[in-house]
């Protein structure tokens, strides 16, 4: 007796590293709704987590899958599943094409599955929301016109092709407020308000890297993350005392903050233009000279920027002119895809003050899909102010004196772009 | 009792040694599906034999904003994911007086095409993200380097998606989104 249980034993001993969670995953469409099922070989438990572009499961075992990106064909809702493995744990999260919810979840046994149910959600995009919630602001909430103004009375000069501009659309998006619960809650068009922007009162400036994210680090071992932070502080102190305005810092001290922290913050906070300062590096040690940059959709598709220009086309106009799955979900993933071209706008007048302050050539304001700046419901840009991989560039970013020049170039770019705001939209 | 003991012993390692070839047949099957699109599409396409490409390869220049063409014209043979391989490792080992945007440490694991999205995805080992020198244009150059490269070279490879030891990541180094695949943009190509 005692040998059979020491036999059974040692089987099992030598059996359980063999064994892990295999999961099989597919997905299918129904009639008003997509079914995403995860099949184990064994039963398993889960946590499940929705955004708004994707659904994150959560196992508490090791699985394997055969491919760590499983591309659905043929769904109208669900773009590609992803695993991701860590420790003891796999994530799967299933990318979607456009926004979601989640209809049902629920078990199944032999073979254990977890079914979910998806559907489009159709209600527009969280962006949208201030501008229906402002007429609910009581009057003392309202914007001081007086205060900006009052700081900028003479027309600052206007950078490069910017000078006397005028947007060649209504630049107002067409605005229908969020809701939780789906179409039904849209409102009719007549019940938006009329086309009247608030004005800026709230400024984040967001220093990039920090904590153990060291960012970019020079020859003389200067960091990134020390640099922006010394940057941001002085560009606060520069908006609050010269402007009046409310600044949000994403970070003050140094610590590391998520990408998708820094550009919640900024959105929860009602933040309504959004400059994060960075510092360079590149492969090519001569390169120098600062670049300002607002995202982009290019590196998807050139046609999705063009989509995204068309300013007053709403997210379902966009989404009925865009030709692919692909470029759909890229525009509905986007909050900034709004807010392009008063992006373009800021980036213009920031880098023509840096442009002077460098004495250099326009390298351009350009345009990348930054991660940080792609779901900002705001303007926003990414300031990029020179390179630490240049020595010469190096030796004056560790100038304090540079660096307070620097900040007072931005604020100025800032202004000037607040100035122009407040013209065209107010 | 002893020779109970030496065939339960036996017979256990005889289960152990069955179940270990069992499922490392199964997986194996698996792991050839792998870097391939699904089977019933697979059944039907034509099998491939090798096949000669000339390819052209760019690289940065510390003179020079754009990726400048290498003169030398390379044959590369092998079936279609053996090509892309090859001349993806070709990119990764450099040339001499041209500038590599890839940390040094950096291989590639794997890679394979998605037919239908023609996308082909690559797979470096994780040392990209541990050794990558941040910066966002050393970023935009990465990435740049291998799509236009990729792109130019083979017409049926329309976008690039990146993974790093196996996993998607968000960002290299804290700067561009890496999650979505990547046109090429040949604006950064110094063309003939």
């Amino acid at each position: 007796m005692k040998n059979k249980v020491l036999s059974v034993a040692l089987l099992v001993l030598f059996s359980l590293p063999l064994f892990s969670l295999s999961i099989n995953i597919r997905s299918y469409d129904h009639q008003g709704y997509t079914r995403v099922v995860l099949e184990g070989d064994t039963s398993f438990e889960y946590k499940m987590d929705a955004d708004s572009q994707a659904l994150e499961v959560t196992l508490k075992k090791r699985a394997s899958v055969e491919n760590a990106i499983q591309m659905v064909q043929g769904s109208k809702l669900v773009d590609r599943v992803v695993h991701n493995w860590e420790e003891e744990k796999s994530v799967f999260r299933v990318h979607m094409k456009s926004r979601f919810k989640v209809k049902r979840s629920f078990v199944l046994e032999q073979p254990f599955r977890v079914v979910m149910d998806l559907v489009q959600n159709t209600a527009p995009v969280a962006v949208q929301s201030d501008i229906v919630k402002l007429k609910a602001v009581p009057q003392q909430n309202q914007p001081n016109n007086e205060a900006p103004k009052a700081n900028l009375k003479s027309e600052p000069p206007a950078p490069q092709n910017t000078v006397a501009e005028k947007p060649q659309e209504d630049p107002q998006p067409q605005v229908t407020p969020e809701t939780q619960e789906g179409e039904q809650d849209v409102p009719d068009e007549q019940d938006l308000p009329k086309k009247k922007m608030p004005m800026i009162q709230t400024i984040c400036i967001d220093p990039g890297h920090g904590g153990t994210d060291l960012g970019a680090v020079g020859r003389s071992k200067l960091m990134e993350k020390e640099v922006t932070l010394n940057l941001g502080k002085k560009l606060k102190r520069l908006i609050e005392s010269k402007l009046g305005l409310n600044v949000i810092m994403t970070r003050s001290t140094d610590e590391e903050v998520s990408l998708n922290s820094r550009v919640s913050k900024a959105n929860n906070q009602k933040a309504q233009l959004f400059v994060s300062v960075h510092v360079n590096s590149s492969f090519r040690r001569s390169a120098r000279g600062p670049e300002t940059y607002y995202v982009s959709l290019k590196a998807t598709d050139q046609e999705a920027f063009r989509l995204s220009q068309k300013e007053n086309s709403s997210f379902e106009e966009i989404e009925k002119i865009a030709e692919n799955d692909n470029l759909k979900m890229i525009l509905w993933n986007m909050a900034q895809t709004e807010h392009i071209k008063e992006s373009s706008k800021l980036a213009d007048f920031i880098q023509y003050e840096l442009n002077i302050l460098m004495h250099t050539r326009n390298r351009g304001v350009k345009q990348a899909p930054f991660r940080v700046l792609m779901r900002a419901a705001m303007p926003a840009v990414l300031v990029e102010l020179a390179f630490l991989s240049n020595t010469g560039e190096e030796k004056e970013l560790k100038d304090d004196a540079f660096l307070a020049r620097a900040a007072l170039a931005i604020y100025t770019g800032i202004s000037k772009y607040i100035y122009y705001y407040n013209n065209m939209y107010r | 009792m002893n020779k109970k003991i030496i065939y339960s012993l036996v017979g256990l390692a005889l289960i152990f040694f069955l179940t270990s070839l069992f499922i490392f047949l199964k997986s194996g099957s698996k792991t050839n599906d792998k870097k391939s699109e699904p089977v019933e599409q697979q059944t039907d396409a034509p099998v491939e034999g090798p096949e000669t490409i000339s390819v052209k390869s760019f690289f940065f220049a510390e003179d020079s904003r754009l990726m400048l063409p290498v003169p030398e014209e390379i044959q590369l043979t092998g079936i279609k994911e053996q090509v892309y391989r090859q001349f993806v490792d070709l990119l990764i080992k450099g040339k001499k007086n041209f500038i590599s945007p890839i940390p040094e440490e950096v291989t590639l694991r794997t890679l394979y095409l998605v037919e239908t999205q023609k996308m082909l995805v690559i797979d470096f080992t994780e040392e990209l993200i541990h050794k990558f020198p941040a910066g966002t244009d050393s970023e935009l150059e990465f990435i740049y380097f291998f799509v236009n490269n990729i792109c130019f070279n083979f017409k049926e490879i329309k976008q690039v998606k990146f993974l790093i030891g196996g996993n998607e990541y968000r960002t290299i180094s804290g700067h561009i989104d890496i999650e979505n695949a990547f046109l090429p943009d040949f604006r950064y190509l110094k063309l003939d």
